[in-house]
């Protein structure tokens, strides 16, 4: 049969001038052994001159598919259709989006799209966010916010024109708005770039990768106080256990999770993004489970930004790992629970309008898996 | 790669790179890669090598045959709509550096080229002069109508039926969703997209008639009406999906099949026989048949075990069959001994 590699695309948003086109001309033009089809919103902002950067009109379409939220990029359809008649010439793909896009359009296309989907796999969404000017653009646009709920990969950039208690401050209300995503500290988006490229964020088998600790519930606890300050440092969490039972090396060395703060902040919630995590220690039944997240996915998929999710099915030896963009979501086996691991189910929702009583609806809802 | 040959001499050439289009115009077959090449063969040589015309610096996007005898129009990524002669000349008629020509047409009879790029479609007339027509969203795909008098261009929402010969505003057929190709049935009164979902839609334009074909498990890439267009035959499906146009349309009615390759393995490209009312499908699994819509009878012309097809051309008198695929196996298929 043909070639069923898959072409690895990553989606860099951020806010006006927040520095993706900074991080794109480094991606353009460093030797990092790969080469990038980009595709750009604005033509002008690039300086530089390859057949490999293509221009996007950012085309929202609506799939009449029964799914309300369903939207898709038309263009970006169109444009890796295109791309792909010469995928000989690039490895991997990077997207930009406006400042003001809603990444889910984006996101969605890839789990949409049977031609796309056949073809490319999102490896992660990335945000830059601009540290200096989070708050006021966190005040006045609903998109700042999703960008980073949506992210994998955050970059909080700009750290040297704040001091270490702004910093902090910025970094508890992104990981207020986002638990899960893996936050760098970078001046001006110097960050190594496979730190952030070929990541394989949603690649099921590799989400554990990504957040070792998740199972854990460390992330966002709110009652999780660590009093350490957290520039830069491994804050001894055993963040590298994660890697070596997956059995994935790609030739990299795994040294990515030092910038990894994961619970070095106490987190500041937002008034309209919310996260909820729900654990229990009691395998799930897969029929009930099945039902209900389908359930939840077709009544607040709307609202429902990102899930993602580990869980321990009854009579399972596996670990089923589950994620939702929306409506749209995939779940799998996809491994066995490491020895030492206690077999615990954890279910993350980012979403609006998760109040309380919503809340304890997704709690008991969980709940009444148990098998 | 080997192709068991089934049936028919087959003239095969490996190209390495991706074969986006295929067309004919007389005795000639064209087909247009990935490499921003387009091989010109010789339907009455079929053994003999192809002309090679280095057409576009990027990837070519489309092609169609020219309004010139023996010649091709193409568009690719590099920003440029080009001619090509019978001799294997290219000239560049249009050209907008950072834009890609996806869509190509060109109507002998009415003497006019047309493309689009982005949202605009361009109508070239003989004496070159250029109509830019604007739309909302990006063009899906072009069409112009059997007599050569309208020219059909899908967007999102719905398609814009331009008159070549006037300025007139467009008529608009709506209907929400994204269109891409469009076919004319050849008696001009059916209009069809193929949709961005898993799906057709169509306009009977005497009555404003619409309707709905779906139930397909892939996306319908590719359609085309068979040459009196008593059928309309479709990709998307485990087997060749063929609508009946013949009386009143396929309103109400089932669809007739045939065909099939390896378990799963849907068809990617359909090309209709102009001599007999037969229809050329290519599948995903590098298959090609042919076969008639109603008739569970089918000719294999290659075996499974090659990339998916993506595009074919028959020559005139519809007894050669040009095949590319995604890895840039062409194979030509003489149906003639």
């Amino acid at each position: 049969m043909a070639d069923v590699h898959q072409i690895p695309v990553t989606v860099l948003t951020g806010y006006l001038g927040a520095g993706k086109t900074t991080l794109l001309n480094r991606v353009l033009t460093e030797n990092h052994g790969k080469k990038y089809a980009v595709i750009v919103n604005e033509f002008g902002e690039i300086g530089i001159d390859n057949d490999l950067v293509v221009g996007a009109d950012e085309e929202v379409f609506e799939m009449n598919n029964g799914c309300i939220c369903c939207t898709v990029r038309g263009d970006l359809i169109r444009i890796i259709a295109g791309l792909l008649k010469r995928r000989d010439k690039f490895d991997a793909i990077l997207v930009e989006t406006t400042g003001l896009a809603d990444p889910a359009p984006v996101a969605q296309t890839f789990f949409t799209d049977e031609d796309v989907r056949k073809k490319t796999k999102l490896d992660s969404i990335v945000t830059v966010v601009d540290a200096l000017h989070i708050d006021q653009r966190l005040a006045d646009s609903a998109e700042a916010k999703e960008q980073i709920a949506f992210a994998d990969i955050v970059l909080l950039n700009k750290t040297d024109l704040v001091d270490r208690e702004t910093l902090k401050n910025v970094e508890a209300r992104v990981r207020g708005l986002n638990p899960f995503a893996t936050i760098y500290h970078t001046a001006r988006a110097d960050v190594d770039l496979d730190k952030i490229l070929d990541r394989g964020s949603f690649d099921l088998a590799r989400i554990l990768e990504h957040d070792p600790c998740f199972l854990h519930g460390h992330a966002f606890d709110p009652t999780h106080n660590h009093s350490h300050d957290h520039d830069h440092h491994d804050h001894g969490h055993g963040h590298d256990h994660g890697h070596d039972h997956h059995g994935h090396d790609h030739g990299r060395d795994h040294h990515g999770h030092d910038h990894h703060n994961h619970d070095a902040v106490n987190p500041v919630h937002d008034a309209e993004i919310r996260s909820i995590s729900l654990t229990t220690d009691t395998p799930l039944n897969e029929q009930k489970f099945d039902t209900w997240i389908g359930e939840v996915l077709r009544t607040k998929g709307q609202d429902l930004l990102r899930a993602k999710g580990i869980l321990n099915m009854s009579g399972k030896g596996e670990r089923f790992v589950f994620q939702a963009v929306h409506m749209v979501s995939e779940g799998n086996y996809t491994g066995p629970w490491p020895a030492k691991d206690k077999r615990r189910s954890r279910l993350v929702f980012i979403g609006r309008k998760i109040d309380p009583k919503v809340e304890a609806e997704l709690k008991a809802g969980f709940e009444a898996c148990a098998a | 790669m080997a192709h068991k040959k089934i049936q028919g001499n087959l003239a095969s050439w490996e190209l390495g790179a991706y074969a986006v289009a295929a067309a004919e115009n007389g005795r000639l077959l064209a087909m247009a890669f990935g490499d921003g090449t387009v091989r010109l063969f010789d339907s009455e040589t079929p053994d003999a090598a192809p002309v090679v015309v280095n057409a576009h610096k990027g990837a070519c996007l489309a092609l169609a045959a020219d309004i010139d005898k023996g010649g091709f129009v193409s568009g690719g990524d590099d920003g440029k709509f080009v001619k090509i002669a019978a001799m294997g000349s290219a000239e560049t008629l249009w050209e907008s550096k950072g834009k890609w020509v996806e869509h190509v047409t060109a109507h002998a009879g009415a003497g006019v080229r047309a493309f689009a790029v982005g949202k605009v479609a361009t109508i070239l007339n003989k004496k070159g002069e250029q109509r830019e027509l604007a739309h909302a969203s990006t063009v899906g795909g072009l069409a112009v109508n059997p007599k050569g008098k309208r020219l059909a261009v899908t967007h999102y929402n719905g398609v814009s039926l331009w008159w070549l010969a006037s300025t007139a505003a467009p008529s608009i057929l709506e209907w929400r969703g994204s269109h891409l190709q469009p076919a004319w049935s050849p008696d001009g009164d059916y209009v069809i997209t193929a949709m961005q979902e898993n799906a057709l839609h169509g306009w009977r334009l005497s009555d404003g008639e619409h309707m709905r074909m779906t139930g397909y498990p892939g996306k319908v890439r590719n359609i085309a009406f068979t040459r009196k267009g008593h059928f309309l035959a479709t990709t998307g499906s485990d087997s060749v999906i063929c609508w009946p146009f013949s009386g009143s349309g396929p309103m109400g009615k089932a669809p007739s099949e045939f065909g099939s390759a390896s378990e799963g393995a849907l068809v990617s490209t359909v090309a209709a026989n102009p001599k007999l009312d037969i229809i050329a499908a290519g599948f995903e699994d590098g298959s090609v048949l042919v076969g008639q819509p109603g008739s569970a009878n089918t000719i294999g012309i290659i075996d499974a075990g090659g990339s998916p097809v993506t595009c074919m051309a028959w020559n005139p008198d519809g007894d050669r069959l040009l095949v590319g695929t995604e890895a840039g196996a062409v194979h030509l298929a003489d149906f003639r001994g």
